[in-house]
């Protein structure tokens, strides 16, 4: 009887000590939460699918490597449906019932403006991965806001240098801008003049057009844009909107007529993808990241790794995605845990990740004052090179701008750069 | 502005109202012949831009030959739509309400549809071989592309005056926006003909997505702009007006031309106003036949 009894208090005692903490343990395993929305419907749908993808990856390195500080990063994704109202609902959902640690994500910026301030009013860390108002990281900027990539201000930095430095070979006097009716479009040619302004450019506008956003047709624009004869044509559409305007001003020889600038959002892999042999070269573009620069082995590969993911080359919004789970990582690394949200503002304030979109000899890091990441900025001319197909032009003969040059001066707001 | 600068842009302002008038013209006989605002229209119209790139791009058919096959993809998915879905609601009480939210629907499927077919990204189709480079004209260039869309206006609006003035089936079709139930009564099949109808106008939008699709982007999403610019063509022609969507299409082309040349800044704000304006003075649209009362 008494041996019965001491294996059952054996077996229970087992239990209480072993099993039991096992399973509550396992409950509360050690992982970061990390609630994402990107809009994966419509026309920005290509940018959140490849977010998508590109933060499943790191998050699948980091963990493979034993994830930050013995945590495993968790990531779920929801579909913002590009709608601000709609994604504040997803932000509160992720932090008051799944709570979450970080809140991760967003393309558009008018999201991304909406996203913020949920995570200022409960404290809940927003990494912005790839909406490029200026005005998050100035204006709008709360403590627990960061952001990833590279905003309009600093495309528009190294636009106006290097239009500065080809005024030496190709003279040039008169400038105008076309790109989409709305805050993105208007933050670009501000931040243009601003920048050309500081840099002593002297340059004449003779044409600003304003078509709205996803507008099918352009010949109205493209006829009259000629019209004015411009040295430089300064175009800040995104995604499709590029593709047509570019495939309706070809015939006209728009592009023989002027220089196309495209220094934001012109370089991204959709457009070569989209317009093989249709697309012009000598165009002037540049993008976030670009999937054959710089000749680094960390770049090749993770271009390599997503097409071996999605079969596809990746647009610039994944290595922004990429980029967030990095800051992520080594952030928790860092602090040690994921849960002391005042120390992980502050391991973030200053934090570096090396990054795909890294040329040697430089990692990015994230600005503590504006909470803006600090990154080069390569500009190239379209050429034809068939190493990633479909597309049959790709950038090249890069000027590099560095980091520190294009961010915006102390104390810029955006209120400062509007005309 | 100089003479020559004054044809570009009034020649800009053709091509673009010619395809507006494309995609607004199946939308108003839908809804002058059955009655239904087919909020979908633009959806039809990414099917048949899609389908283009799927034949043109992918399968290399002959160009013209693959405007009409996704022309004819766009109709048969149209009168599935139809007749499986769109009739059901034929006749119930708040049938404005039910049309608009089952077309509505239709967006949300389709959009996902051909994004689980043919995936996200940008697809484009290249200018027919002979129609990429631009012709001169009194010292205007014009993309020779763009004259084939005009002329393609040009015949589709008088092949719809044939068939509707002049042939039997035309004839019923107009007797349809008077009086379906007499048309019934005369022994016409009243549902087969809507079903027909339904098909011929989305078809129509197919076709002008595939033939569009060379100078726009082939993206989910791309049916939503159209059909905004092809509601204001609608309304300014009349509701159901076929005659007054092609004037509606050519004013809104123009006027959007040459706010572009004279005012660039506010040149957006015109479509609308123009569309305000009208439905102010004269809601019937602007070239609405004297109404004939019913008895």
């Amino acid at each position: 009887m008494l041996r019965h009894k001491t294996w059952t208090l054996v077996v229970l005692a087992f239990f209480a000590l072993v099993v039991l903490p096992g399973v509550v343990s396992a409950a509360d395993e050690k992982v970061v939460r990390i609630g994402a929305m990107y809009p994966m419907t419509g026309r920005a749908g290509l940018y959140g699918l490849d977010s998508v993808a590109a933060a499943e990856m790191a998050v699948d390195e980091v963990n493979a490597k034993g994830g930050a500080a013995g945590y495993k990063l968790d990531i779920v994704f929801t579909d913002s449906k590009a709608k601000p109202a709609y994604a504040v609902r997803v932000a509160k959902r992720y932090i008051t019932e799944d709570d979450v640690h970080f809140l991760f994500g967003v393309v558009s910026s008018g999201v991304g403006l909406a996203v913020t301030e949920v995570s200022k009013q409960y404290k809940t860390i927003f990494i912005g991965t790839d909406h490029a108002s200026t005005r998050l990281t100035a204006d709008s900027l709360q403590p627990y806001y960061f952001r990833v990539s590279n905003n309009t201000f600093q495309s528009m930095a190294a636009g106006a240098l290097y239009l500065k430095e080809i005024k030496a070979s190709k003279p040039w006097e008169t400038i105008a801008f076309i790109g989409p009716d709305y805050a993105y479009g208007h933050s670009q040619w501000n931040e243009l003049r601003f920048c050309l302004d500081r840099f002593g450019v002297e340059y004449k506008v003779v044409g600003e057009y304003w078509p709205k956003i996803f507008a099918p047709d352009y010949t109205p624009y493209i006829t009259s844009i000629i019209n004015d004869k411009p040295d430089i044509l300064v175009a800040g559409f995104w995604g499709g909107d590029t593709v047509a305007f570019i495939k309706q001003a070809k015939p006209y020889g728009l592009f023989d007529k002027m220089l196309y600038f495209h220094p934001d959002a012109g370089g991204n892999y959709e457009l070569m993808s989209a317009m093989g042999d249709e697309l012009p070269l000598g165009l002037v573009l540049s993008a976030r990241h670009h999937d054959n620069w710089p000749d680094t082995a960390q770049n090749q590969a993770f271009v390599a790794e997503f097409k071996k993911r999605t079969g596809r080359y990746p647009t610039y919004a994944a290595e922004g995605a990429y980029a967030g789970i990095y800051a992520i990582a080594n952030a928790v690394e860092k602090v040690g845990n994921p849960d002391d949200t005042e120390a992980l503002v502050k391991a973030l304030e200053g934090i570096k990740m090396q990054l795909p979109e890294d040329p040697e000899g430089f990692t990015s890091y994230i600005d503590p004052d504006t909470h803006q990441v600090v990154q080069m900025q390569a500009i190239g001319v379209t050429v034809e090179n068939k190493d990633f197909p479909p597309a049959t032009r790709m950038l090249d003969h890069w000027k590099i701008y560095k980091a520190e040059d294009i961010m915006p001066p102390k104390g810029y707001t955006e209120a400062k750069s509007t005309k | 502005m100089d003479f020559s600068f004054f044809l570009s842009q009034l020649i800009s302002g053709l091509t673009m109202a010619t395809l507006l008038f494309l995609v607004a013209s199946g939308l108003t006989l839908i809804f002058g012949v059955a009655n239904v605002f087919n909020f979908a229209h633009g959806s039809f119209y990414m099917v048949g831009a899609y389908l283009g790139y799927q034949f043109i791009g992918v399968w290399q058919f002959n160009f013209w030959l693959g405007l009409i096959v996704a022309g004819l993809g766009a109709g048969i998915l149209g009168i599935l739509a139809e007749s499986l879905f769109l009739r059901r609601i034929y006749g119930r009480s708040e049938e404005g309400g039910f049309q608009i939210l089952l077309t509505y629907c239709f967006i949300l499927l389709i959009d996902d549809l051909v994004k689980i077919v043919w995936g996200t990204e940008y697809k484009s189709i290249s200018r027919p071989p002979g129609f990429t480079g631009a012709v001169q004209f009194a010292g205007v260039t014009i993309p020779s592309y763009n004259l084939a869309i005009i002329v393609i206006g040009l015949l589709v609006v008088f092949l719809s005056w044939w068939v509707l003035m002049k042939t039997r089936p035309g004839r019923i079709t107009r007797a349809f926006a008077v009086d379906r139930e007499i048309l019934g009564v005369l022994g016409v099949n009243v549902p087969l003909t809507m079903t027909l109808v339904f098909g011929i106008a989305t078809g129509l939008g197919g076709m002008t997505g595939a033939l569009a699709a060379p100078l726009r982007s082939v993206t989910p999403g791309a049916g939503i702009e159209v059909i905004i610019d092809s509601l204001i063509v609608v309304v300014l022609g009349g509701m159901g007006n076929f005659w007054g969507a092609w004037l509606g299409a050519l004013l809104l082309g123009e006027v959007n031309a040459f706010a572009v040349a004279f005012v660039p800044k506010w040149a957006t704000l015109f479509s609308y106003l123009v569309m305000v304006v009208t439905l102010i003075f004269k809601p019937e649209g602007l070239f609405a036949p004297r109404k004939v009362r019913k008895i």
